[in-house]
């Protein structure tokens, strides 16, 4: 590569890149320093394991990982599996498509928090769901459905927001396969679910990985849904973190933080190295 | 074959019931919680509110903060999508369209600000404001958190959408004489349009609906509607009060996103023709 040429990428990535990098730069800097007891905002500052020590040894700390990481994973999968049928079905337009799409991506425009009310509304003590299930007769008398203690509500909240997020990503990707080589596939004999493995997942391996990996770190990081639906005995990284900042606990708060940072970006590199390594070899 | 067809398709069928019924019922409910008049509770063994009026859309309007919510809210989001939009292009073209050392690394550091949780990028960014003595500038300040917080989103879409521009469009248009600016209409133009207003897209969506920046850089005075609307969710809740909340938060974005569809596609032909 020559001089000019990387001279000309640089000043290509600085915009979006340069950015980043000193934005983030300086408050991941302030976050990692506060964990090791730098920039104290009361008190003196210097340098310090023992807010790692203690805060990696709490139980409450390993549980909000172990909870976060669920949620994290459990939601970027089961949203991705959903988008990927939906995206292909979506490929080609036929009479109706347009509607269909726009249904399904609608939860793109409906607001998080709102979402999260509109939830509560739907699953409270007196709300629709109860009463339609006692009316079935499923129930015997309306139970409580709130912040259920295994987050199926708020996994349900979280693919119901993200799903159509993987779809227009994937729908992207799918439609840029050309049909001849769906066609040669098939001719050559081979079924959906081989098609699949064969031909549209390694060929939409990037809208792929997008779609995991943003919703993964989402889902990982989220604090309204789990302060609104999500189960009151369990809390989530974000909400643990927020918990010790409002105690003016900062130091702790910023071993949580780093904890965050750490896993968002540890996770997306296993996932995108992962679908990588699954499609690659049957891409020939 | 049918038959095949009919088993293929029932699952999806289903689901797409399950979706127009999640959108239906909840929105109507919130609509109707909205109208719920204080005069008669809304009890459960009654289908519809007993006294129905606009009591709580008229109290909201005059008396909680959602006149500057609005405004700052739907000043910020169009904004930021733009200024994203405009960051993120020359990183995608490079990133779609060239080979080069380090390109993968690149591709990471794109990533960093979902990495970092929004909370933490929050407080530490309005403790660098306070810092450098800025914290007063709260709007600029807002829309560069979130031009650098949705980067990642539009780098990564532009970057999927540079990569499927396909080379032998670029060399034919070339090799017929095209000019550069002729060149990106025929080639680049198609292929990336769908992803620059996946961008604008998920930009203006993401930013009206940021909640942790706003709460935290905008406090005390820089309102936006999610933060008026988390407050209301929180002490002093109220059905009805969050439902019109809700809806003055949902329904402009699903309208405002309508018109920026059709914005965008009514002024496709025009360029694709290159009579615009």
């Amino acid at each position: 590569m020559t001089l000019g040429r990387a001279a000309y990428i640089l000043m290509l990535l600085s915009p979006g890149i340069g950015l980043i990098v000193v934005f983030i730069g300086a408050v991941v800097y302030i976050a990692v320093a506060q964990s090791f007891g730098y920039y104290n905002l009361i008190g003196e500052s210097g340098f310090s394991w023992s807010f790692w020590i203690e805060g990696i040894d709490r139980k409450s700390y390993l549980r909000a990982v172990r909870y976060s990481l669920y949620v994290g994973l459990t939601s970027a999968f089961l949203s991705v599996a959903l988008a990927y049928p939906l995206a292909l079905w979506l490929r080609k337009p036929f009479p109706g498509s347009m509607t269909i799409s726009a249904i399904l991506k609608a939860p793109l425009l409906v607001h998080g928090i709102v979402a999260a009310f509109l939830f509560l509304n739907v699953i409270s003590y007196h709300g629709i769901l109860n009463q339609m299930m006692v009316w079935l007769g499923i129930f015997d008398e309306p139970r409580r459905l709130q912040n259920d203690e295994h987050a199926i509500g708020l996994i349900f909240l979280q693919v119901w927001k993200n799903m159509p997020f993987a779809l227009l990503l994937l729908t992207g990707a799918v439609q840029a396969i050309s049909d001849d080589v769906l066609n040669a596939a098939q001719d050559l004999g081979a079924g959906a679910w081989q098609r699949f493995l064969t031909v549209i997942a390694p060929l939409t391996v990037s809208a792929m990985q997008a779609s995991l990996i943003i919703i993964f770190i989402g889902a990982l990081a989220d604090f309204t849904f789990q302060t609104t639906i999500g189960p009151t005995n369990e809390r989530s990284l974000a909400q643990y973190m927020t918990f010790m900042k409002d105690r003016g606990r900062w130091n702790d708060a910023a071993v949580v933080g780093v904890t965050l940072m750490a896993l968002s970006l540890a996770g997306s590199v296993l996932l995108a190295v992962v679908s990588r390594l699954a499609f690659r070899g049957r891409r020939k | 074959m049918i038959a095949r067809l009919r088993i293929d398709q029932a699952p999806i069928l289903v689901l797409l019931l399950i979706c127009t019924l999640w959108l239906l019922i909840p929105f109507t409910m919130a609509v109707l919680w909205s109208l719920v008049d204080p005069s008669g509770t809304w009890t459960p063994d009654t289908l519809l509110p007993p006294v129905i009026s606009l009591y709580r859309w008229e109290f909201m309007w005059n008396n909680s903060l959602l006149q500057p919510a609005l405004l700052n809210s739907y000043t910020l989001a169009p904004t930021a999508a733009v200024v994203t939009l405009l960051l993120a292009m020359p990183t995608a073209y490079a990133l779609g369209r060239y080979d080069f050392p380090g390109k993968e690394t690149v591709k990471l550091i794109a990533l960093l600000p979902l990495v970092v949780p929004t909370f933490v990028t929050a407080i530490f960014f309005s403790s660098i404001l306070f810092q450098m003595g800025l914290a007063q500038y709260r709007f600029f300040a807002i829309l560069l958190a979130h031009a650098v917080l949705f980067l990642p989103f539009a780098i990564r879409i532009l970057t999927v959408s540079f990569e499927q521009v396909r080379q032998d469009h670029v060399d034919a248009a070339r090799d017929l004489g095209a000019s550069p600016l002729e060149r990106f209409r025929v080639a680049y133009w198609p292929a990336l349009k769908p992803g620059i207003m996946a961008t604008l897209l998920i930009v203006f969506i993401q930013s009206i609906e940021e909640f942790a920046i706003a709460y935290i850089v905008g406090t005390p005075d820089f309102t936006t509607v999610p933060t008026l609307l988390y407050s209301q969710l929180g002490q002093d809740f109220n059905r009805s009060n969050a439902a019109v909340l809700a809806l003055i938060l949902a329904v402009p974005n699903v309208i405002l996103m309508l018109i920026l569809e059709r914005f965008l596609k009514s002024a496709n032909p025009a360029l694709s023709s290159g009579k615009g």
